[in-house]
């Protein structure tokens, strides 16, 4: 999609009209649940970008997205205890999790692909254990632990967390354009089809990738943020749980893997799912991952990549591209 | 009735890595025949090899085997069905015993059969791998190593033997060897057909010859034919 | 205070190298599926918890609430069933989901197997609660003395039965011709395709005797931890650990592996518990994270990796 709307003429035009209809959602009297399903929609649709751009771009298969999303919740909320005002600790928390990233990639950085992956798994794990036995403030509970209710919440209306989640959804969106328009996005580019030789014309590779991962680890920080806003509690096993590196993965091969568009669509059905399997919620699990299966042999270029390939879309590009 | 033609390679066109690598190939090999498959690197010798093997798919064209097509079958069934590569540069197991090596070579059901037997002639062929086996292949010198490989292309009891670049990195001496063996394995009825760079010994050493050039056949005949051949003298021996 | 730590230090050391044992059979299915074919499976973890519900059902006769009076077999006779039924779902999965995975691009098997662990996850925690269990045999529960140390009898067998299956896979990889056409494959596959070996039903068996020895593997675990249909990842962790810290490709390395994260899960929780630090259970495993990122950033070729 993006590609087409950057040629059309006044291609601007009917994006900026979507972006005003959702931005006057709340205003025009939407039902609530629209509300909170677009909210969610954007909030996992800012963590996809993110983990497309680490792993559809940046060739890092990141399962250490949870660790950001869990340390930037819970600085936002032991802010709180401190008195900290909410919008403060949104940017305090997503400057926690990218300073974390930075030290994380000390060990991580050092393996590649598959190795790296399973390094990053270790982080959110350890933090999740972290988190179980240490309890910040707040008086001792039985069973230890850091479980939190977000303080001053109560000052925040369902509508400004929705403009919360779209400016960030925006912001994930735009950054994305930014930086794949880059020098950081062509070196990118060459990194992923093959490190080596993108080493040896003079790339840093490293500092690339860290470049990435840092700022994933502020994006997902500032989106892990609004959704403690909204659900306003959390704790250590949900907080850095697989299941947001589910939903990332899932986002991402479903929309389609390095495509701009792809995580959009992605994001979409990933919420579609969430709720109508809520019904269903003790085979959630097992729907969602053999939906992973299915989707990763048959069509693994996801939906995005699968209308690039058909003939209605490259006819819509040149009818749109042509004079 | 008897086949005449014991492999016969007819139009393949093949495609590797994106490129088409053979063009229109055809190709003959008769029953205990020496043929020589000759080109400069890059000519897509070992491509050929490779389809005939089943390693690599042909998009057209058909690759027939005692009258019965082969074409793209799975390398494991073109073994059984008696057609053995020796690859370019050995790939010999490095880590596993010479001993090892060679049953592996004879993996193929019809060839457990006569495993002993096998054995007992790659031994008679090549003393020294008998003197070695339980050595690790990997601190074979090279030329034993091609010893190796050969061996265990025998284990695997076949009717026709392909043979890739043997020579490469060899000494003269042991590539006279090798050859030696090669006269004494086709006494035994096996069907050899090999490439080698070096276009003057394959000329020495073969009945036929296929020359090939970016990716096709631009030249075959009787070896002594060829030798006459104004191109081959140009080309080869500079006259 | 150093004295009184130091002291009683032998029992976690001995329990250390025993419990190793264990980490050594869970990772060896990890580490033989890496060496044939180059792949990390990070369903590993979850599929050895699948041999211990199964093992749990076998004993229990529990599935789905009810309770089928018919069983209470001892797990490590259930085995007879847990080995040939895991051996021919990991037959399968590299068959069918694995090969083609690999072909597709690089993350496919990770996202594969992802799914996969997702799956199974499921799966154990609909058919056996999401409560923690345990398979509180007889025997299970019961330490012995000799001398200084006093060993629970588990962490014996956990060590014994590694030796074991360390000695018969050994063996099975050596001696057979499957054995050593997984080995060529390993090594070479070309060249094994060329020795006349089906490389795609080769791997398929590695796959599958990898998946026996985590049936195995399960049915110890079980024996000597709680564990719940999330207990996968952490033994996942673990196993990485092992090959990591000991080097990839190496056996030896798996061996002494196993047995450095041993000791440090039981001298950690030691010092923890000295030290007066609640949490000590859950402490051991942020230890042993902890550790095996520390060792990944300062060697991450491991102790005997090349």
């Amino acid at each position: 999609m993006g590609d087409i709307t950057h040629r059309l003429r006044g291609g601007l035009i009917p994006l900026a009209a979507v972006i005003g209809v959702l931005a006057v959602l709340p205003i025009a009297g939407a039902p609530r649940s629209w509300l909170l399903y677009l909210l969610l929609f954007f909030i996992y649709l800012s963590m996809a970008n993110m983990w497309n751009l680490l792993c559809g771009y940046s060739g890092l298969i990141s399962l250490c997205q949870p660790a950001f999303i869990g340390l930037a919740g819970y600085t936002l909320v032991i802010g709180t205890w401190w008195g900290l005002p909410i919008h403060l600790g949104m940017i305090i928390g997503a400057i926690v999790a990218a300073a974390f990233a930075l030290l994380i990639s000390i060990p991580v950085f050092r393996l590649r692909g598959i190795y790296f992956a399973i390094g990053t798994l270790v982080v959110p794990e350890a933090l999740k254990y972290a988190f179980l036995i240490w309890r910040p403030v707040g008086g001792t509970i039985h069973g230890g632990g850091a479980g939190y209710v977000l303080k001053g919440a109560a000052g925040f209306s369902t509508a400004e967390v929705y403009w919360l989640a779209l400016g960030i959804a925006l912001a994930s969106a735009f950054c994305m354009r930014v930086i794949l328009r880059s020098k950081l996005g062509l070196g990118l580019a060459s990194i992923r089809d093959n490190d080596r030789t993108a080493a040896s014309s003079g790339i840093n590779v490293f500092k690339l990738k860290l470049y990435s991962f840092v700022i994933g680890a502020f994006v997902t920080g500032i989106a892990g943020t609004i959704f403690y806003i909204y659900q306003q509690y959390i704790e250590p096993t949900s907080a850095f749980s697989v299941r947001w590196t589910m939903i990332l993965i899932l986002a991402t091969v479903i929309g389609g893997m390095s495509t701009e568009g792809g995580p959009v669509f992605g994001a979409v059905i990933v919420v579609f799912l969430h709720f109508l399997l809520a019904r269903y919620a003790g085979i959630n699990l097992i729907i969602q991952g053999t939906l992973l299966i299915i989707m990763m042999l048959l069509v693994p270029e996801g939906i995005m990549g699968f209308i690039r390939k058909t003939r209605p879309y490259r006819s819509l590009l040149e009818l749109a591209t042509s004079r | 009735m008897r086949e005449e033609t014991l492999l016969k390679v007819s139009n393949l066109d093949t495609f590797y890595g994106g490129f088409q690598a053979l063009w229109n190939v055809s190709l003959e090999v008769k029953p205990k025949e020496i043929v020589a498959l000759i080109g400069a690197n890059g000519s897509g010798k070992s491509t050929l090899l490779d389809t005939i093997s089943g390693l690599i798919q042909s998009n057209k064209g058909s690759i027939e085997f005692e009258g019965k097509s082969i074409t793209n079958l799975d390398p494991f069934q073109i073994v059984t069905l008696g057609i053995s590569q020796v690859p370019e540069g050995r790939r010999i197991f490095p880590d596993l015993s010479v001993l090892d090596n060679l049953i592996l070579g004879s993996y193929n059901r019809k060839a457990r059969l006569k495993r002993e037997q096998n054995l007992k002639m790659v031994y008679e062929l090549f003393p020294i791998l008998e003197e070695r086996k339980n050595q690790l292949a990997k601190t074979l010198s090279g030329g034993e190593q091609q010893m190796l490989a050969l061996g265990r292309g025998l284990m695997s009891d076949p009717k026709l033997m392909l043979l890739d670049e043997m020579s490469l990195g060899l000494a003269p001496i042991v590539i006279n060897n090798v050859y030696k063996a090669l006269k004494k394995i086709v006494e035994r009825g096996i069907t050899i057909l090999f490439v080698e760079q070096n276009v003057r010994r394959s000329l020495e050493e073969a009945e036929r010859a296929y020359i090939m050039e970016a990716g096709r056949v631009v030249l075959s005949g009787d070896v002594a034919d060829l030798r006459e051949e104004e191109k081959v003298k140009k080309a080869y021996f500079g006259i | 205070m150093v004295p009184e730590v130091l002291a009683g230090l032998s029992d976690p050391i001995i329990m250390g190298i025993l419990l190793g044992g264990l980490y050594i059979l869970i990772a060896l299915g990890l580490s033989l599926v890496f060496g044939v074919m180059r792949l990390i499976n990070v369903a590993h973890g979850d599929l050895v918890i699948l041999g211990t519900y199964f093992a749990f059902f076998g004993m229990t006769g529990e599935i789905l609430g009810h309770r089928l009076t018919i069983f209470g077999i001892d797990p490590i006779l259930s085995l007879v069933i847990g080995i040939p039924l895991l051996f021919a779902i990991g037959f399968a999965i590299q068959k069918f989901l694995m090969s083609r995975a690999v072909q597709i691009s690089m993350e496919a098997p990770l996202i594969i197997a992802f799914g996969i662990s997702l799956i199974i996850q499921n799966i154990c925690q609909r058919l056996w609660t999401p409560y923690s269990r345990g398979l509180t045999t007889s025997y299970a529960l019961k330490s012995f003395s000799v001398g200084v140390f006093h060993i629970p009898l588990v962490y014996l067998l956990d060590f014994i039965c590694a030796l074991i299956v360390m000695v018969i896979l050994r063996e099975f990889l050596r001696r057979t011709y499957l054995g050593k056409a997984i080995n060529a494959a390993s090594q070479d596959r070309r060249a094994a395709q060329l020795m006349g070996i089906n490389t795609d039903r080769v791997y398929a068996f590695a796959f599958a005797i990898a998946m026996a020895t985590a049936a195995i593997a399960g049915v110890f675990l079980g024996l000597t931890f709680p564990f719940t249909p999330t207990s996968g990842v952490s033994f996942l962790i673990i196993a990485f650990g092992v090959i990591i810290i000991g080097g990839l490709g190496s056996v030896l390395g798996t061996f002494l592996g196993g047995l450095i994260l041993g000791l440090a899960q039981t001298l950690g929780g030691h010092v923890l518990n000295e030290l007066g630090l609640p949490g000590a259970a859950t402490g051991q495993y942020l230890f042993l994270y902890v550790m095996v990122l520390v060792v990944l950033g300062v060697r991450p070729q491991g102790i005997f990796g090349r």
